[in-house]
């Protein structure tokens, strides 16, 4: 993440944070800029592939320490939203296996999931919980 | 010549290399809160989720095996149990199975009372063309029957209902009748104001085992100040027949509920030393609804969510207090998100489920034959704004009242997991998508969170709720639990004393 800081005409109603697009993603950074879009117009503007400003403008009148400490927030919130992707991306195969078990009973699914069903005792069950559609059409 | 052994961590047992599993996380109180997929949550030290992305994290700390223990990791040495994992999810979402459990039939439009906050654009007393039919009520019954739902709720309400008892006196043995021809199971819930009940209707009741609801908005002055009605005697009236109510139905079998207007705003703790006084042991602190007559009164009713926020918790630190003095008495939002929190189940409170429970889990029969979607899904209508009214007793079944183009709608804004905002959030297991409230409130089904007093209401409680878990305060946690069982609070005696 780059630094902030206040700049030109600006200075007393915007805060600028840069910010490093290979740390933070672009759709990381947006999801940031939601949750800032109540007390700030979030404008992104890229400088270059690797990295991008926004400006955060209050939609009311803020103090220097204010957006200071709303420029500190976003980083933070930023940071945050790319931590989220990382983990999205390291557990979304599990996740849906987890929901393609916890819902198999309503055979909506076109195909069998992916992974070990290990659950011998409970698939034995003529009422189990876990009936995934291709289990069952065996 | 010289000799050369291997290093000493060569011969270390080898620490097992770990996996994720999915879960959410936000920070709170300095700490980082991690939630999974069943709402299992554990905090843990600020670094710990940035260690556990980069496969940093000491697999033999104790951190290491709370963590894995409440199937945030698994290793080589422990499968992922995705089954049991899979379990907990289904019985989280345990409220989407079964159909529609919840109907409400708007028997008439007609009240005595004038309410400022009334979600009812309500009519004189003496106007019958807003009576529901007993044809409709026919047709209403019937399509409450043919949800697939093991064990149903009627729910009578207005308007005032007993302004229409006869209707009611109509509709509860033929409801009896389909439901034991169905085999189902059938309760019956009036919500009254109790202003107009006799000795007769209350014996009826008895009889046919209805259970009651009404308001109650705090002490006298407050009572009377919200619910205005010929008399200025409202409060009066409701004492007196939750008196008569549970001299005759039982204690168990009247409940009654409170909405938060402006004026209510600086008396959290009178308003709960009332339902004390009145020997009830749950007390709803609900904000005014953004609903149908409410509306054109805001000005006078409504508030920011922030000062309500500040009166649920002054409210919720009393009613702790209130315990701990030895009276049980449950804040019933508290009980329903602790239950969330703190258990695998998820709750039949259709305004906090996801999928949402509007149309899915409950339905309204209006008056006139019209079906929407919930409560305040007929609100809007009364608002000249039919976007969530389903269809129509004498047009529908239940089949194309549940596929038709208003009930999509609804259901594609239904699941907070898709939802801009709630998608990544923590808390998500535990909140809701509310299309109707989002709808009512910005014009879209979907809504924005940032400016959302659902979310704004739903995050700071929930956070609230986690602060108090995370000091473990073990009085605090025993009145939270005996809650969640809905067991009375003894107030423990000190042995030591």
């Amino acid at each position: 993440m780059g630094q902030s800081e206040s700049k030109g005409t600006l200075a007393a109603s915007s805060a600028v944070v840069e910010v490093d697009l290979s740390t933070v993603s672009t759709e990381a950074l947006l999801k940031t800029c939601y949750w800032f879009s109540r007390d700030f117009v979030c404008d992104i503007r890229n400088r270059n592939e690797k990295g991008a400003e926004v400006w955060l403008t209050p939609r009311s009148p803020a103090t220097d320490p204010e957006l200071a400490s709303a420029k500190d927030a976003f980083l933070t919130s930023a940071m945050d939203f790319a931590l989220r992707e990382k983990i999205e991306a390291k557990t979304s195969g599990i996740r849906d296996l987890l929901l393609a078990k916890a819902f198999s009973e309503s055979g909506i699914l076109e195909d069998e999931p992916l992974g070990v069903f290990g659950d011998s005792v409970e698939e034995a069950k003529p009422d189990g919980m876990f009936k995934i559609l291709g289990n069952a059409r065996r | 010549m010289a000799r050369a052994f291997y290093p000493l961590e060569r011969f270390a047992p080898t620490l097992p290399t770990f996996h994720l599993l999915p879960f959410r996380f936000t920070r709170l109180n300095g700490l980082e809160l991690l939630v999974n997929d069943a709402g299992e949550f554990l905090f843990v030290p600020t670094g710990t989720v940035q260690q556990l992305v980069d496969e940093r994290l000491d697999a033999s700390s104790e951190l290491y095996q709370d963590l894995k223990a409440k199937q945030f990791v698994y290793d080589d040495s422990s499968s992922p149990l995705l089954d049991v994992l899979a379990t907990k999810v289904r019985t989280k979402f345990d409220h989407m199975c079964g159909g529609t459990k919840l109907h409400i039939f708007v028997v008439t439009l007609r009240c005595e009372h004038s309410c400022e906050y009334c979600q009812v654009s309500r009519q004189t007393a003496t106007r019958g063309e807003f009576d529901m039919s007993t044809a409709t009520a026919d047709r209403a019954i019937a399509m409450m029957m043919d949800s697939p739902a093991p064990a149903v709720t009627l729910e009578i309400q207005g308007g005032e209902p007993l302004l229409a008892f006869d209707l009611i006196q109509y509709i509860i043995p033929r409801a009896k009748a389909q439901a034991r021809e169905r085999g189902k199971d059938l309760d019956i819930v009036v919500c009254t104001n109790l202003a107009c009940v006799t000795d007769d209707i209350l014996l009826y009741f008895r009889d046919e085992r209805v259970k009651v609801s009404t308001s109650l908005d705090g002490p006298a002055f407050l009572h009377n100040k919200n619910r205005s009605r010929p008399g200025h005697n409202s409060y009066e009236k409701a004492i007196e027949g939750i008196e008569r109510s549970r001299a005759i139905l039982g204690m168990e079998s009247v409940a009654a509920l409170m909405t938060t207007t402006a004026a209510s705003l600086d008396y959290a703790a009178e308003i709960v030393d009332e339902y004390v006084r009145r020997e009830f042991h749950s007390i709803f602190l609900r904000p005014i609804s953004p609903y149908g007559f409410a509306v054109k009164t805001r000005h006078r009713t409504g508030y920011e969510m922030g000062r309500f926020l500040e009166f649920y918790k002054k409210g919720l630190a009393h009613i702790l207090k209130v315990n701990r003095g030895g009276y049980r008495i449950a804040e019933v939002y508290t009980q329903i998100l602790l239950t969330k929190m703190l258990t695998p189940h998820s709750t039949r409170y259709v305004d906090m489920q996801s999928p949402a429970g509007e149309a899915w889990n409950v339905l309204v029969y209006n008056y006139d034959g019209d079906v929407y979607a919930s409560d305040e899904s007929r609100m809007l209508a009364e608002m000249r704004d039919w976007t969530c009214r389903l269809g129509n007793v004498y047009q529908d079944t239940r089949r194309t009242l549940l596929t038709g183009e208003p009930a999509l709608r609804l259901f594609q804004a239904s699941c907070n997991q898709a939802l801009a905002g709630c998608s990544d959030c923590a808390f998500q297991s535990y909140c809701a998508a509310d299309p109707v409230y989002h709808y009512a409130t910005q014009g879209d089904m979907y809504g924005h969170r940032p400016t959302s007093g659902f979310c704004a209401r739903n995050m700071e409680v929930i956070r609230h709720l986690f602060s108090l878990i995370e000091e473990n305060d073990r009085e605090t946690m025993r009145i939270f639990w005996s809650w969640i069982n809905g067991e009375r609070v003894i107030r423990e005696v000190d042995a030591c004393a």
